[in-house]
């Protein structure tokens, strides 16, 4: 039974990646401009331009060209960056390294940060600790990340050295020069972020202190911190931990603004420089990575779920 | 004003007729002597004797850029990312320009001044009518793979860049220049080129005004980028794509050595992110930066702002084949509504020039200074209206990019225009949709009947008066057709005296003053940003940036 699930499940997102590769291609060939044109410039002679586009093969058909592209990706061929006249896959490697390790840093702030302020908001209901948490959440959820990005460089860059400015760092870096560059373009992230998973926690845990099996917990004499520790938690967290999934695509590949303020190579800047100059390979690679991400972290989800609800797995058979 | 006669008869002989008549024009007072400086090194007269004919006329020596610099230390600077590979033949985008301008050198260099002054080449001379031009080549000049720089790779590289049949972005400069095979080489260290027609202004062509016109092997390698063999005084030392590059001395140098011991570059997808960079001390240079985004730094007295005035300007087009603007009354009201200085102060914070209408800025040796500026006039543009017949006003579009100060200027246009009953409305679009296919009828840059497009620096007006005003032209957005117009700059392309230059160009100017078929209401300045302290920075309006004696 489970094994046809996951099959059904990864037949249904090569098929949803599949459509996402026409969407994309279709799209980018639809856009005004051809792609020599773009490269070189408005004001480039014709012939050059001609010529550009022969050498790139971008002057056939689009359908001849899908399916050269579609061929070779299949094969684990990405093809070659037209702006850079090399091959594709070690930029997109790199970008989703450092987009990664931008994520995993600001996870690792994050998550313990907004279930911490969750649980406190939730202990202390409606008071001063609750109240200012909400506050402070919900503010620092709408500032935007360029605003924060800014701020938070002109104070701890600019004005205080504390931090590099630029996320990048140089190529003999070790793990901890890598988290200290990583730590300020982490903070936007933590503060857009920290709103949302408190207040998740926060009515998860509400929830559960308000459920029989949390008063029987306390009726049967078990100490507070174990009622939280043992029951409350447990359960009160599953929701939170389904937010924390969705937002994982979004810290890896939606992270445009920060990249680009902080200096920072990407795979959010990957697609949109690519897109930017018409360069396909590299935005169908980048885009695609960024579905197969999606269509991956979606299927864990649904496993974890029909591990944990049996109703889901047997498809409404019961 | 002494004139030394017998040092001037001196300095005169052997002269040709074109060196002497500009001679004469300075004597005269009919050529100023800046102008003369300019273009007397466009006809290829050396530095020692223009300065000894401006002495023997009694003018001061000219001014000596030099300054003495201490050497050592690491220079980083940051500028917008590449848009391609690093190869001379195709690239066509200004931060690809910034880093050839870190290993490669060109024949000529035009200088912040717009003079041509001898970078590879020591001097240059044209034939009689300016058909075909000689030039004598440095000859201790080494490439970084250590050897000798020689005719055969002036020769090769330029017939690359002029051959259509490698996609090279020089087309756009050499087609009915300069062909393939054209370029010949004399001996080793002469070369010539037999140009498609007479042209007065050719090093500017081969010089760095030229996007690609770096000199490199005659064996041109596979793999440029990984290479990135020039003759600069600096050599590249590692290439990382999308992230910088560095450079370091190169010892070999035909010139003084470079002051750095190295040269660090940063690439940035935008502005903001250098300027940040640059405040935290982590960056010591942005190469570029428009106005706009300079604003923040004009008063900031930890940085040193270098302008440079240039002629890359936002340029409106009015088509003057179609409704609305067919009448050439209707366009002067247009033009005479604008506040020019106002925009100069306002919209470019001062960093810019006036414009007249047409590309000839002051800073070319050719402009005719005699041309009145054209000023805000109201009441006349109001009459003009009346007796185009369109007193009521009318509406339309205004088709442009969404590209630097352009959509704020669109909206200074839509409110002057208000003051004579044109109603505007903004059609504000990408870039890239905005120029389309760059062909008419694919093209809302070229089918727009009122548009706003950025154009680039150039040294010489050349490229300005012809693409985009001959009838000929691929970028005439304004479907300009005008036989005189194009006899005149015809005529003025092919001029090699300066004097007839200036007598066409004042008849160009005062027929586009006219006839308005382009508004160039200011050029803007080119913005080059170093922290206070840092000396020896030389950067041009086409994008290169010079670090060899630069130093803290």
């Amino acid at each position: 039974m489970i094994s046809r699930f996951i099959l059904r499940r990864i037949v249904l997102a090569l098929l949803t990646l599949w459509l996402l590769s026409v969407l994309i291609f279709a799209g980018g060939h639809l856009l005004p401009g051809n792609v020599g044109r773009a490269m070189l410039g408005p004001f480039a002679d014709p012939t050059a331009v001609e010529v550009l586009n022969h050498q790139m093969g971008t002057d056939r058909p689009v359908l001849v060209q899908y399916g050269d592209w579609i061929a070779g990706f299949v094969t684990g061929d990405m093809g070659e960056s037209y702006a850079y006249r090399s091959p594709v896959a070690p930029f997109l490697f790199t970008a989703l390294v450092n987009s990664a390790k931008l994520a995993v840093v600001a996870f690792v702030m994050v998550v313990p940060l907004g279930i911490l302020g969750g649980v406190v908001a939730a202990l202390y209901r409606g008071r001063v600790a609750d109240r200012a948490l909400s506050i402070v959440g919900l503010s620092a959820t709408v500032v935007p990340e360029f605003v924060s990005g800014i701020v938070l460089i002109l104070i701890f860059g600019v004005w205080l050295r504390w931090f590099p400015i630029s996320a990048t760092w140089k190529d003999d870096a070790g793990p901890f020069t890598q988290l200290y560059h990583l730590i300020l373009p982490a903070i936007p992230l933590v503060l857009i972020l920290f709103g949302y998973i408190a207040r998740m926690a926060r009515a998860g845990m509400i929830e559960a202190l308000e459920a029989d099996y949390t008063r029987t917990a306390v009726l049967k004499g078990l100490s507070y911190p174990q009622v939280i520790w043992r029951h409350v938690l447990r359960n009160a967290l599953l929701p939170t931990i389904s937010v924390i999934a969705t937002q994982t695509i979004y810290l890896i590949g939606g992270l445009v603004v920060i990249e680009i303020l902080f200096h920072y190579q990407g795979i959010g800047s990957l697609i949109y420089t690519a897109a930017k100059k018409k360069d396909f390979p590299m935005l169908q690679a980048g885009v695609m990575a960024i579905g197969a991400l999606f269509a991956l972290t979606t299927l864990l989800a649904d496993l974890l779920y029909a591990r944990l609800n049996p109703r889901i797995r047997f498809g409404g058979r019961e | 004003m002494t004139i030394n006669y017998k040092l001037l008869d001196l300095l005169r002989r052997g002269r040709t007729p074109h060196e002497n008549h500009l001679i004469d024009g300075l004597a005269r007072g009919a050529v100023s002597r800046r102008d003369f400086l300019r273009y007397g090194s466009v006809l290829g007269l050396s530095a020692p004797l223009l300065g000894g004919v401006t002495s023997a006329l009694g003018f001061g020596l000219t001014p000596s850029l030099a300054r003495a610099g201490t050497p050592g230390g690491t220079l980083r600077y940051g500028q917008i990312v590449p848009a391609a590979a690093i190869n001379p033949v195709t690239i066509a985008d200004g931060g690809g320009v910034t880093m050839m301008s870190q290993f490669g050198e060109t024949l000529v260099l035009s200088a912040p001044d717009l003079s041509a002054q001898p970078l590879l080449a020591e001097s240059w001379a044209p034939n009689a009518d300016g058909t075909v031009w000689t030039f004598k080549l440095r000859q201790n000049v080494k490439f970084h793979d250590g050897t000798p720089m020689t005719a055969d790779d002036v020769v090769a590289t330029f017939d690359r860049l002029s051959d259509p049949e490698l996609g090279s972005n020089a087309l756009s400069v050499f087609s009915g220049m300069l062909s393939k095979g054209n370029t010949k080489k004399v001996d080793d260290y002469t070369v010539e080129f037999h140009l498609d027609a007479a042209n007065g202004n050719f090093p500017y062509a081969v010089s760095t005004d030229n996007y690609n016109a770096i000199i490199t092997p005659a064996e041109f390698p596979e793999d440029f980028e990984a290479t990135m063999i020039g003759t600069g005084p600096m050599k590249m030392e590692k290439y990382t794509p999308k992230v910088g590059a560095s450079f370091v001395r190169n010892t070999d140098y035909w010139g003084a050595q470079a002051l750095p011991d190295r040269v660090e570059v940063v690439f940035y997808d935008d502005y903001q992110p250098q300027i940040l960079a640059l405040q935290g001390g982590e960056i010591d240079i942005i190469q570029q930066l428009p106005v706009l985004q300079a604003v923040g730094l004009l008063s900031d007295p930890s940085v040193n702002i270098i302008s440079i005035p240039s002629s890359a300007h936002s340029q409106v087009h009015m088509r003057t084949d179609m409704a609305p603007f067919q009448d050439k009354r209707v366009r002067q009201a247009v033009a005479l509504t604008l506040d020019r200085p106002k925009i100069v102060a306002g919209l470019m914070r001062g960093k810019a020039q006036l414009g007249n209408d047409s590309p000839f800025i002051s800073a070319y040796p050719s402009t005719d200074p005699s041309v009145p500026q054209r000023q805000q006039d109201l009441a006349q543009a109001k009459q003009l209206m009346e007796a185009a017949g369109v007193g009521a006003g009318f509406q339309t579009t205004l088709t442009t990019e969404k590209y630097l100060e352009i959509p704020d200027y669109a909206v200074i246009i839509q409110n002057a225009v208000k003051e004579i009953g044109i109603d505007l409305q903004l059609n504000i679009m990408d870039q890239g949709a905005y120029y389309g296919d760059a062909v008419p009828g694919k093209s809302p840059w070229l089918d727009s009947s009122l548009g706003i497009t950025d154009y680039g620096h150039r040294g010489v007006p050349n490229v300005f008066l012809q693409a985009p005003l001959m009838s000929t032209g691929t970028w005439n957005s304004a479907h300009f057709n005008n036989k005189d117009y194009d006899a005149l700059v015809t005529s003025f392309v092919a001029a090699l005296d300066l004097e007839a230059q200036q007598a066409t160009a004042g008849q160009i100017q005062r027929l586009l003053l006219d006839e308005t078929p382009l508004l160039q209401t200011y050029f803007y300045d080119f913005l080059t940003v170093t922290k206070v302290g840092l000396g020896g920075v030389v950067s041009t309006a086409m994008g290169h940036l010079m670090l060899g004696q630069a130093s803290l």
